[in-house]
């Protein structure tokens, strides 16, 4: 999940790094502006400043109206409901900071240039020496020295280089304390009286990592955050809280259709040739989803009596290719145990079974008790969702 | 009880209770917790068990016996 540059921020301010003084606004109403400000749309998407997302403002009635006009503004497919209005910095020089994975090496990875407010990739293709990059240990973290080593060999010492070394330092915390895959500070500002001051920044949380942030989840369930070009349906809002419920497995990612077979079908290519073959016998399903990684019985449990929730609904069809790394006997349980809480009957109700692959075997004896009909891996994908769109008529 | 596995746990095997925080962690689904110093199975998660015979392996002598309800069988 990506934060909101304000949200970012607010972070950054518990970590004691030093932001621009401001607020996010939604209204104008008895605004009190002290210009001149920076006004920035919060929308979690990059490119703002070439894109209108981002204006200067020198008079108060000035800012006011293009706060007025940012609310109203699509920009990048977003429409922000929060402007946030800062205080304009004096700066004599911009530095780029960011702690990321990498996911070769498995470690975090601190990222330093002594240019900032630039595409950083660009930059390390045509300046190398302006970019260093050092892996770190999550066990010892990024202690201010370590951060040091690596800004000093930028070229920058002095003053300078404690205070940077510090701010470094505190963004590998701020990464690894909220599970982040990116904490990006970019540009990090010297202003001309000598404070070091983070423009801006750039965060992104893991998903998986969400249920240990609470405050976080907070965050992603506002639905309304956003007038994207499509937003989240009550039905996928649903699923998805259903997919945060634990860490284990994927059981959540849904698109609702306005059909009358539910699916529930594997994550990845497969899905999306169940999803198809569906249609193309003439099937109409109720909902696109992904599910995998062995996710727990009670997520899958809960995703089928949401998708059994939608009036029309009355049968399932559940499509895997074989499953290596889901157990068919776990799914076969939450699925059976979704229908009989849901009050209905698990042999009427599933119009296909088809996941082979690890621990068949057991779940073929689960689905065998409660009279649901199986396909083996000697049946297709294709001839599954016929045979599902055959049985979903009744 | 779940609907397809029951855990089962016979207090009268478990006579040295000093490792039981031990007994109960080997569990990678939660199935057992420690209530009044012995251990106990929350029921709601029965369902998640993953068959792995940890704990049948931790606790002692044959204190935990996992039944698959769907095959009246004990394994
Ligand atoms: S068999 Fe494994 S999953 Fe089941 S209760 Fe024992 S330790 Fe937990």
């Amino acid at each position: 999940m990506r934060l909101l540059e304000c949200e970012s921020k607010e972070i950054l301010s518990k970590y004691q790094i030093a932001t621009p003084s401001g607020r996010a606004v939604s209204f104008i109403n008895n605004l009190d502006i002290k210009p001149p400000v920076m006004l920035k749309a919060q929308i979690p998407i990059g490119g703002r400043g070439k894109s209108g997302g981002i204006f200067e403002a020198s008079t108060s009635d000035g800012a006011k109206a293009k706060i007025e006009q940012l609310l109203a503004t699509w920009v990048r497919g977003y429409k922000a409901t929060k402007i946030l209005v800062e205080e304009k910095l004096d700066i004599d020089q911009e530095f780029f900071m960011a702690i990321t994975d990498d996911t070769v090496a498995k470690s975090p990875l601190a990222i330093f240039s002594s240019e900032g407010g630039v595409d950083i990739e660009a930059l390390a293709e045509r300046q190398p020496q302006k970019v260093r990059k050092e892996l770190f240990s999550m066990r010892s973290k990024l202690p201010q020295y370590r951060a040091r080593e690596i800004i000093s060999e930028t070229g920058i010492s002095g003053r300078l280089l404690l205070g940077l070394g510090n701010i470094l330092s505190r963004l590998a915390d701020v990464f690894l304390d909220y599970d982040a895959t990116l904490a990006e500070i970019n540009p990090l500002a010297l202003t001309r009286d000598g404070r070091l001051i983070a423009l801006d920044c750039h965060m992104e949380i893991d998903d998986d990592a969400l249920f240990r942030h609470k405050e976080l989840i907070e965050l992603a369930k506002e639905g309304n955050r956003f007038e994207s070009e499509r937003s989240l349906t009550e039905f996928e809002r649903k699923a998805a809280e259903i997919d945060q419920i634990d860490h284990r497995g994927v059981a959540g990612r849904v698109i609702e259709f306005d059909g009358n077979l539910g699916l529930i079908i594997g994550g990845g290519g497969a899905s999306l040739t169940a999803f198809d073959a569906v249609q193309s016998h003439g099937g109409k399903p109720a909902n696109y989803c992904e599910i995998g990684g062995n996710p727990s019985v009670l997520k899958v449990k809960e995703l089928t009596r949401l998708i059994l929730s939608k009036p029309n609904v009355q049968k399932i069809a559940v499509i895997m290719n074989v499953v290596s790394n889901t157990r068919v006997d776990l799914v076969a349980r939450g699925i059976v145990k979704g229908i009989l809480e849901a009050g209905k009957d698990p042999a009427k109700t599933v119009a296909a079974f088809r996941i082979p692959g690890a621990w068949e075997e057991e779940g073929f004896k689960i689905l065998s008790k409660y009279g649901v009909q199986y396909l083996d891996r000697t049946v297709s994908i294709d001839d599954t969702a016929r045979i599902a769109v055959d049985n979903s008529g009744d | 009880m779940g609907e397809f596995i029951e855990v089962k746990i016979d207090l009268s095997e478990c006579t040295d209770m000093s490792d039981v925080d031990k007994w109960v962690q080997v569990c990678p689904v939660n199935i057992f917790k420690v209530e009044d110093n012995q251990p106990a199975v929350i029921e709601e998660n029965e369902d998640e068990c993953t068959l792995c015979m940890l704990c049948v392996e931790a606790f002692p002598h044959d204190a935990v016996t996992i039944h698959k309800l769907y095959e009246n069988g004990m394994i």
